[in-house]
């Protein structure tokens, strides 16, 4: 299925996505919730044929963070479906029977973004190590490296009667 | 009941293969569980190399980017900030010379000889075939000094910048380039006639490290180990991209779907490399080979990918219009291919476990230089304070001073 | 007596053997490396390595048994050293030579493996006691071969002692040529036997850390490597007096023919090592079960109707 058929496809069942193309083969789509994410992702794999899991991109959207799998079919298209969850209760679940490939990528998000993921399977964390302190998430944008102890392991922000 | 004690009352051993082991180059745990000497299951654990390079990225502008970018592997670093340039031309809307397209082109494929060439070796020691690790890496210093030549260093040329490539090739260093380029080719039809008749390799590689075709999808491995199940997923053919517009990649693929196919993809592919650097080199056109590039990005966000010696490549950069990124990510290729690495060890024996690993190419930082010539007494190595004090000579000739200047010590 | 000590402690006996080894051991290693196109060792590398490995500390794991762990290098060394006695280097008969010697000698030269399967699996380490077993298990697939292999000659010679088979080609050197099966056989399960490659997956340093002497340290590890560079000495030396038995009567002349022929079997042994791959321990027990042994067999019942059929 070419890259035209898909967005035509997805834009007939899911108005919502917006998906539009700027390359022959990439197709973008819009931020959704956590729910017509999964079903857009259902229909990618059975309908559509994308059942190669490639990636999954985490980006912090202020008070959100956004999720973006990328999928691929047999005709190397990529296409990005993307979720957005809240900072404060990041969960989402975790499409590892669908794609296998995209475990690895899902621990990634749990680790420096802190996105709770469930239904992963068991395994060691990836990629910080296991004495990284607990709820400190490096890629989000309030986290300032310049805080963080290297030899400690301790990430130890000023307080704020300091900064006054 | 914990794990151990289960498996001391079934009589499995845990085999721990990493953090440090001899077959290992790169820091990753493997713990295998066996049976005898078969592999039961396979635990992955990767990750101790993991420097925040995507966190190191977002807080410095793009010129400083690119050049931790370089460094994300030790390997491939010409793909990696290919597919890099790519993207922020692509955001842009920046139009590559054609000279630049080429040169970029001309590197490339010599780091895939570089690449292939030591796999080709760390793949033969892993099976204890040391003659042909000695020989292949001799004959990638061949390559390696060719790069040093173009770039001033063995692994991180520096080549690539915004909107075109930072060295020219002189014509001299094209004779020099097809030079190399005769010599290799005659090296690497011996071995892959080696690869196609040694009993003993052939006994060692063959049906170890299966991953059929559906595993390739489902666990969406890519580069020579896709390409060995018969997966055409050549970047440069199914995405043309730069040179390869206008020049044709011949697709190299197998259909043994093992070790021994990885092998036969990764020595036919080389030769195909040295095919492609004759044309590039022969069909080079003039002109200028860049072009200046904005300090800025617009708004926007790109995906693009790139085929590096190991697989596909892929790079995100987006932009909030500052001379920053607001967020880059890297899959490098060996990342994809992770996947399939339980699937691909479990069932075989613990002899063919460092082979097996090894097929994927895993990534390893080969970037140090030391050259000690035998013989004429010449040490080439410099150290920190060697350095400092030609640095400051070279300024002093420049009218600058910076004698004065304290530094802190590492 | 005091002549039979110096034949024993100096010469042909154990200095000499110590000498020669490692002249063969820089050989070996010289040659393997012009061949890889590196540019090798200086000839005194070898005994340099010794003397380091000597010096360095000695670390006995915690859960070893202390006493088995510091014995068992000494007892291979000893056991080679005891084998190398009955082979003859000079003037045509071992200094202890006696009849069905080359028994001795074969079993003597099983001990060296038997304490590296000892040496690994008292370690208690994982990687050593896979090391250990896989020593064993390619014991049991080589020496079925390697003991018919090297009797075959005697059979033929109709004698158990190796001076008395040397004595016997010297005088028939014709039916040497009966042996070259034999000789291409033993030299493949000496290669086993040796660890070296391609049946060194014992001791493969990709796979298992070096296997069965993971933990050994110090002079324990230089009695083991010494023991290994005597045991090629011998093996080099066994082969020369079972398969190479030329000779011209005169003891000096026959001592250089003697160096010529070990010079010769080292160099085939690191041809072998430098152009094959290490095959895994199921491939290695294959060969060994399914082509070497019924091979031997043949070579073995050829030279029993040949005994018979020639009238010797």
């Amino acid at each position: 299925m070419n890259t035209e058929e898909t967005i035509l496809a997805l834009n007939q069942h899911f108005p919502a996505l917006e998906a539009v193309s700027n390359h022959p083969l990439r197709i973008f789509t819009v931020f959704t919730t956590p729910a017509a994410f999964e079903e857009a992702l259902h229909f990618a794999n059975l309908t559509l044929g994308y059942h190669k899991g490639k990636h999954i991109i985490g980006t912090d959207e202020g008070a959100d963070i956004g999720i973006s799998y990328i999928l691929s079919n047999d005709e190397d298209v990529l296409l990005v479906l993307r979720e957005r969850v809240p900072k404060s209760a990041p969960n989402v679940r975790s499409m590892g029977e669908l794609y296998p490939s995209l475990v690895l990528h899902e621990r990634e998000l749990v680790d420096l973004f802190g996105v709770q993921v469930s239904g992963l399977p068991e395994g060691p964390r990836y990629p910080l190590p296991d004495c990284w302190p607990e709820g400190e998430y490096p890629l989000r944008k309030e986290w300032n490296p310049a805080y963080f102890n290297k030899q400690t392991v301790t990430y130890e922000p000023p307080k704020e009667e300091d900064a006054k | 009941m914990s794990d151990r004690e289960k498996n001391e009352r079934n009589h499995k051993v845990v085999v721990p293969i990493g953090p440090q082991h001899p077959s290992l180059k790169e820091p990753g745990s493997f713990k295998i569980t066996l049976d005898g000497e078969k592999v039961e299951r396979a635990v992955v654990e990767i990750g101790y190399n993991h420097r925040g390079i995507e966190k190191a990225c977002e807080s410095r502008n793009y010129i400083q980017a690119l050049y931790i970018i370089e460094r994300v592997c030790g390997i491939c670093s010409h793909a990696h900030t290919s597919c890099f340039c790519q993207t922020f031309e692509d955001l842009a809307g920046l139009e590559v010379p054609r000279r630049a397209h080429y040169i970029r082109g001309i590197v490339g494929e010599l780091e895939r000889l570089h690449s292939h060439l030591l796999w080709l070796g760390v793949a033969s020691h892993e099976i204890g075939f040391d003659t042909l690790f000695m020989y292949t890496w001799r004959d990638r210093e061949l390559v390696l000094d060719l790069l040093a030549r173009i770039g001033g260093n063995r692994v991180n040329y520096g080549v690539n910048t915004y909107g075109g490539v930072r060295r020219d090739l002189e014509p001299e260093l094209m004779e020099d380039v097809l030079h190399v380029c005769d010599l290799l080719e005659e090296k690497l039809k011996y071995y892959a006639d080696l690869a196609m008749t040694e009993s003993t390799l052939i006994a060692r590689l063959k049906g170890i490290g299966v991953l059929l075709p559906e595993d390739v999808k489902k666990y969406s491995a890519v580069g020579p180990v896709a390409r060995a199940a018969g997966i055409m997923d050549d970047i440069r053919v199914t995405e043309p991209y730069g040179v390869f517009r206008e020049i044709a990649v011949n697709p190299v693929t197998d259909d043994h779907c093992d070790v021994y196919g990885r092998t036969l993809v990764r020595v036919k592919e080389m030769l195909e490399a040295i095919r492609l650097i004759r044309i590039m080199v022969k069909e080079i056109p003039d002109g200028p080979i860049s072009v200046r590039p904005p300090r800025k990005l617009p708004v926007g966000e790109a995906l693009s990918r790139v085929e590096a010696p190991r697989g596909e490549d892929i790079h995100y950069i987006r932009s909030t219009g500052a001379d920053a990124p607001d967020r880059v990510r890297v899959r490098a290729p060996s990342e994809a291919n992770w996947h399939g690495m339980s699937h691909m060890l479990e069932g075989f024996q613990l002899a063919d476990v460092p082979i097996i690993i090894a097929a994927i190419d895993p990534c390893y930082s080969c970037t140090d230089r030391a050259i000690h010539l035998i013989g004429d007494g010449v040490n080439q190595l410099t150290d920190w304070a060697q350095i400092r004090a030609l640095s400051i000579e070279q300024y002093k000739a420049r009218g600058i001073d910076p004698g004065s200047i304290k530094i802190r010590e590492f | 007596m005091l002549l039979a000590i110096f034949h024993v402690l100096v010469f042909p006996g154990l200095l000499f053997l110590g000498a020669y080894s490692f002249l063969l051991e820089f050989v070996d290693r010289k040659v393997y490396a012009r061949m890889q196109s590196r540019k090798g060792p200086p000839w005194y590398q070898p005994l340099a390595d010794m003397l380091k490995l000597i010096g360095k500390k000695v670390i006995v794991p915690r859960n070893a048994h202390k006493f088995f762990f510091a014995a068992l290098p000494t007892v291979s060394l000893a056991a080679v050293c005891a084998a190398f006695l009955c082979i003859p280097i000079w003037g045509g008969t071992a200094i202890t030579a006696y009849s069905g010697d080359l028994i001795a000698v074969l079993y003597l030269l099983t001990i060296p493996t038997l304490c590296h399967f000892l040496a690994g699996y008292s370690s208690h380490e994982v990687y050593s006691t896979i090391g250990a077993f896989r020593t064993l298990t390619q014991m049991f697939a080589y020496e079925v071969p390697l003991f018919m292999a090297f009797l075959s000659p005697a059979i033929l010679a109709g004698s158990w002692s190796i001076s008395g088979i040397s004595a016997f080609y010297a005088a028939h050197p014709l039916y040497t040529l009966i042996n070259i099966p034999a000789f291409l056989i033993s030299l493949l399960t000496s290669q086993s036997k040796l660890e070296r490659m391609p049946f060194d997956a014992p001791e493969a340093e990709t796979e298992i850390v070096g296997g069965a002497l993971v933990e050994y340290s110090g002079r324990y590890l230089a009695y083991f490597r010494a023991t290994a560079i005597t045991e090629l000495t011998a093996i080099a030396s066994v082969l020369a007096a079972l398969y190479l038995p030329f000779s011209t009567g005169t003891p000096w002349l026959d001592f250089v023919l003697y160096l010529g022929k070990t010079f010769g079997i080292v160099l085939i042994m690191v041809l072998l090592r430098a152009t094959m791959a290490r095959i895994r321990i199921d491939q290695t027990l294959k060969f060994f079960w399914s082509i070497l042994t019924p091979l031997a067999m043949a070579q073995m019942i050829l030279n029993l109707l040949l005994r018979g059929g020639l009238g010797l």
